[in-house]
């Protein structure tokens, strides 16, 4: 360094890119980010994500932004391939970033989170439920749902008070997601019980038809499988499995909560299915004032749009008490204070995890998903 | 039969062509784009053809002029200049290294990745003329080399470079050596197969390769004590990989050896005939471009430091494929040309970047139809085409 | 009664199911192969728009209150035509042209095909599934702990019919000694008088048609299609027409049955993730060690 006609054409080419990008991150704006996917098979979810952040960050510009300036959102489309996950972590550091919601799928938010890491950017992720995303221990990452452990031990605790002498599966889809839940759940079941799963198998997600794996599955005579994976694949199994005649019910996680999953089973097929996921919006009295605002703005609220929306809420308040654009410091302002929430206030263990675990379970009765009540 | 015909008849009657083809494709269209957007094709379609009958439509596609201009130019050059020029260009780019933003850097580096990516399997695919249609599965063998190399027994990246490059050859070879016999089309669908097996296999070997989830924590290239942690290092090191990837393949291209390829390529038989040892120079150009994947892979784990499964998938074997079509197949030039172009295309079709695989699947057809020689045609293809037109 | 015997017997019918489908798709692989020799990539897309398009008309009928039964008839006959004709227009606009030209031309270019095609469906119709808007009864017929649903059934029915009646017209009919006249020589075909273009326009014509049907049954099978499943399936039907030997009729539905068998027997008793893995180890198997397939070449190679 200190070579001075470098560092000139350094300054020129900077100045003449700020330039071109005005409103970039020349300064006048805050910029933060949401990612997820916003393309492909879960373009659905991405835009939930990205319209609960938008409404969140519409609020905050109408009481006059954050740090004193106005916030830019910036939207990342991940399209669930970690690669790219990895390459627009680093465009957003590039733009001068310090707060990204996202990302949906755990294989995205994992390898992508090492570079928010590395460059002192907070992430919080709405969506992403695998144990590994905060077991790492790295101080700017947090999550505002659940983790897979809580949801196969709430899913394990179900099974071994309602039905304890059941005959357990378990299948996943072999994903980061699917594996990763699956073996959370047979873990906790076993130890809780201290029975042994009948069968523990995996399918392939491309593949349409688990007529084989099930039918290995009907000679172990289960009464209940458990699957770890998305809600495609968990409405041809349990099709599927009623086509074989198999009568198991089915069990599954937060990835299978969405209507779709009905359709593709068919009510009669998905009847008495169940599956773990937060408690329903709807009922929370806190919540209504937001549902209707985000209703009004953007349509049909999904499953994770709240989350999305108060995981910005988080963020863009830890940054203006950390009083500085600065990742780090917002990280221990986050870390340090309580948030009141929709779902209630919120506060983070060292690992960046929500303290208390939100799942509870639901069940398909008559077409529609249903909220067990809590017992 | 005769209904054939009489169709076909009716078909070939200018009068009716133009209108028979809109309406065509709007029925086809109708169900899958709904009344409005089959509309709207028709009529394009109807408009275009009309024109076509005019005469106003180019038969072939054209290439924008400036771009001829200094090809020409680059051509016309006398030898040491030629020579020297792909030399000036890496030391200019070397130097833009410094004034470029980071991002614009990053997807330079990913561009240099593909790169090498493209340089390879053009030794097979273009100099050889042997399609293979799992090419990512050698690209995958490098990068899990590393990954684990680096993860289990703390190997740097340097040794890994020629580790990685070193066993995806050795896969190459081993996979070359069954199939090579079999002729073009079935070659392709086995190195399909291929490297279906092996995206599979690195996704079901939980033990080796940690399944779904991938390899986290991979460390970065350092030099001399010093850590690559800025998108321009990264920039720096594919450029010089590239140069050199480049200086290589372009005197291969031009050896007894890739003289020989060509000639199998052209006419295996005449080949075989005029003394050609056929397999073993397939199984050469085979492990070549393996090599190339494997040293690629291991520079993509270096720079993401994380690798999983789905990064080799099936989509970035065909992308690398369309790379060195739209380049020009068997150019060295082309294939660096092909990579640069797609890999910045998606900044620059920011907002219609969904319609990105649409264009690029219809690219491959229209290129194959009116340029199957890309846009940097490879010398001996020049000369070829023009023969060919000659008639 | 359930007993690993009848495990194992399930298995098999099940494989049998999916085998049939495969099959049909393959007859479209092996017919366009031995007539021109190329390995149209695109084949599993257009299997993919059969179901797509299948579900679409459907559904519209049914939105207009036709009854079922009909509504069904009619569905699959449009669905027939329709993708009948797309394997036609898609002959005409990117094989024909490179008729001649090298040999790789046409792979890539029905590479491209198949891309664009996936991207079509993607862009007009959305990611997300697309499910079939009756749900058939999940019924069958059951006997000693071993069940074919009434679906799988139909769908052994069906594609039984439908490769008779292919064996007849290829054997039997003036066009079908016109495409085997083509197949074998088409200098010499066309020389004769049989119209060679036409001849391979009806060949798409029929391969797509057949991997529609394929596509209709498999929506109604599973109740649901997404885009993505032309690429595996088309690849599956591949592998079980170059086991049969490609180019070869027969073959292809004895390479689609065993291919459905084999796989469902993995799955079942090796585990459903290396399903795949055993599918195309049986392709680079047959293709090192017996590249004629199962039932042996019909057509040596032409130089």
């Amino acid at each position: 360094m200190g070579n001075p006609c470098r560092a000139a054409v350094i300054l020129a080419t900077t100045l003449m890119v700020a330039g071109m990008s005005a409103c970039g991150a020349g300064g006048r704006f805050v910029s933060v980010a949401v990612i997820g996917p916003m393309t492909g098979e879960q373009a659905k979810q991405g835009k939930d994500m990205a319209d609960g952040a938008r409404l969140a960050v519409e609020e905050w510009n109408a009481r006059g932004g954050v740090l004193g300036r106005p916030i830019e959102l910036l939207v990342g489309d991940d399209a669930q391939d970690p690669k790219q996950a990895n390459s627009l972590a680093n465009k957003m550091w590039t733009r001068g970033v310090v707060l990204v919601i996202g990302h949906y799928n755990s294989s995205c938010t994992i390898p992508a989170s090492e570079i928010y890491n590395l460059r002192h950017m907070v992430m919080i992720t709405p969506a992403s439920t695998n144990p590994k995303v905060t077991d790492r221990g790295y101080k700017t990452l947090f999550r505002v749902c659940g983790r897979d452990d809580q949801q196969g031990m709430v899913a394990a605790r179900y099974v071994v008070r309602e039905m304890p002498d059941a005959k357990v599966a378990v299948l996943h889809d072999k994903t980061t997601y699917g594996q990763g839940l699956a073996d959370e759940f047979l873990r906790n079941y076993e130890k809780m019980s201290s029975r042994k799963a009948v069968y523990y198998g995996a399918i392939v997600k491309e593949d349409q038809d688990y007529s084989a794996v099930l039918t290995s599955l009907k000679a172990m005579g289960p009464d209940l499988l458990y699957f770890g994976g998305l809600y495609p694949q968990a409405g041809l199994l349990v099709r599927q499995m009623r086509q074989l005649g198999l009568k198991a019910v089915l069990m599954a996680g937060d990835g299978t909560y969405d209507p779709e999953f009905i359709r593709i089973a068919g009510a009669n097929n998905a009847e008495g299915s169940l599956l773990t996921f937060m408690p329903d919006q709807e009922k929370i009295p806190g919540a209504q004032a937001v549902l209707s605002s985000y209703r009004k703005r953007f349509g049909e609220v999904g499953p994770y749009s709240l989350y999305s929306y108060e995981a910005m809420n988080i963020g863009l308040a830890g940054l203006g008490q950390a009083k500085a654009l600065d990742g780090l410091k917002a990280a221990f302002a986050i870390h340090a204070s309580s948030f009141q929430t929709v779902f209630g206030p919120i506060r983070f263990d060292a690992k960046g995890d929500v303290l208390e675990s939100p799942y509870v379970v639901w069940r398909a009765e008559s077409g529609r998903l249903v909220q067990i009540p809590r017992q | 039969m005769r209904i054939v015909a009489r169709i076909a008849a009716l078909l070939k009657n200018r009068r009716f062509a133009a209108p028979a083809s809109a309406l065509f494709f709007g029925l086809l269209a109708l169900p899958f784009m709904g009344l409005a957007r089959a509309s709207i094709l028709a009529l394009a379609v109807l408009l275009f053809r009309f024109a076509a009958l005019f005469g106003r439509v180019p038969s072939g596609l054209r290439i924008p002029r400036g771009f001829k201009r200094t090809r020409a130019l680059f051509a016309n050059l006398p030898a040491p200049a030629k020579r020297s020029a792909p030399l000036l260009l890496a030391a200019l780019l070397a130097v833009a290294a410094f004034m470029l933003d980071p991002y614009t850097l990053d997807v330079a580096t990913t561009a240099g990745i593909y790169a090498l990516l493209a340089l390879g399997l053009n030794v097979v695919v273009g100099m050889a003329g042997l399609l293979v249609l799992g090419f990512a599965a050698f690209y995958g063998v490098g990068a899990y080399a590393y990954a684990i190399l680096n993860t289990h027994y703390g190997l740097g990246f340097w040794t890994c470079l020629p580790i990685g490059g070193g066993l995806a050859a050795l896969f190459g070879l081993l996979l070359g050596l069954p199939t090579l016999r079999l002729r073009g089309d079935y070659l392709a669908i086995v190195t399909l197969g291929f490297g279906e097996i092996t995206r599979i296999t690195l996704n079901n070997w939980d033990s080796l390769t940690n399944g779904p989830n991938g390899i986290l924590g991979v460390a970065p290239p350092s030099l001399f004590g010093f850590s690559f942690d800025h998108p321009r290092h990264y920039f720096l090191l594919a450029l010089a990989l590239v140069s050199l990837s480049v200086f290589f393949l372009k005197r291969l291209d031009k050896s007894r050896i890739g003289r020989a390829w060509v000639a199998m390529r052209e006419d295996e038989t005449a080949a075989e005939a005029m003394g050609i040892p056929t397999l073993r120079l397939k199984l050469l150009a085979f492990s070549l471009a393996a090599f190339w994947g494997g040293v690629a892979g291991v520079f993509f784990a270096g720079k993401q430091l994380f690798v999983s499964p789905e990064s080799f998938n099936f989509l970035e074997s065909v992308m690398v494929l369309c790379m060195i079509v739209l380049g020009g197949m068997g150019s060295v030039p082309g294939a660096v040309l092909g990579a640069v172009l797609l890999s910045f295309l998606p900044e620059v079709l920011r907002g219609v970047e969904e319609y990105r695989l649409l264009a690029f699947g219809l690219a491959m057809v229209l290129m194959m139809r009116y340029r199957p020689a890309g846009i940097w045609p490879e010398a001996h293809r020049v000369l070829e085409t023009r023969e060919a037109s000659r008639g | 009664m359930t007993g690993p015997g009848a495990e194992l017997l399930q298995q098999v019918i099940n494989g049998l199911a999916v085998g049939a489908v495969y099959a049909l798709i393959a007859l479209g692989y092996t017919m366009v192969y031995g007539i021109i020799e190329l390995i149209n990539f695109a084949h599993g897309e257009i299997y993919m728009m059969g179901a797509y398009a299948g579900i679409i008309i459907l559904s519209a009928l049914l939105a207009l209150g036709a009854p079922l039964g009909l509504a069904l008839a009619m569905a699959l006959a449009a669905t027939l035509l329709l993708t009948g004709l797309y394997g036609v227009a898609t002959e005409r606009l990117a094989y024909r042209p490179l008729r001649g030209a090298s040999r790789l031309a046409p792979l890539i270019s029905a590479l491209g095909m198949s891309i664009f095609f996936q991207q079509y469906v993607l862009l007009s119709q959305g990611a997300r599934d697309k499910i079939f808007p009756v749900e058939l009864s999940s019924g069958g017929f059951s006997a000693a702990g071993v069940k074919v649903s009434y679906i799988q059934s139909a769908i052994l029915l069906v594609a039984t019919l439908l490769m008779a009646g292919l064996t007849l017209f290829v054997n039997k009919t003036r066009m079908g000694r016109a495409m085997r006249a083509t197949a074998q020589d088409p200098v010499m075909a066309s020389l004769s008088g049989v119209p060679v273009n036409g001849v391979i326009a009806v060949t798409f014509f029929i391969g797509s048609a057949l991997a529609a049907v394929a596509g209709f049954m498999i929506a109604m099978y599973y109740g649901k299609v997404n885009y993505l499943v032309g690429y595996i399936a088309g690849l599956k039907a591949f592998v079980a027409a170059v086991l049969g030997g490609i180019g070869n009729i027969p073959g292809a539905m004895v390479g689609g049955l065993v291919l459905g068998v084999v796989e469902s027997l993995a799955a079942g008793y090796i585990g459903g993730e290396y399903k795949d893995v055993v599918a195309f180890g049986i392709l680079i198997v047959v293709l090192i060690a017996r590249p004629a397939g199962i039932l042996g070449a019909r057509l040596p190679e032409k130089v």
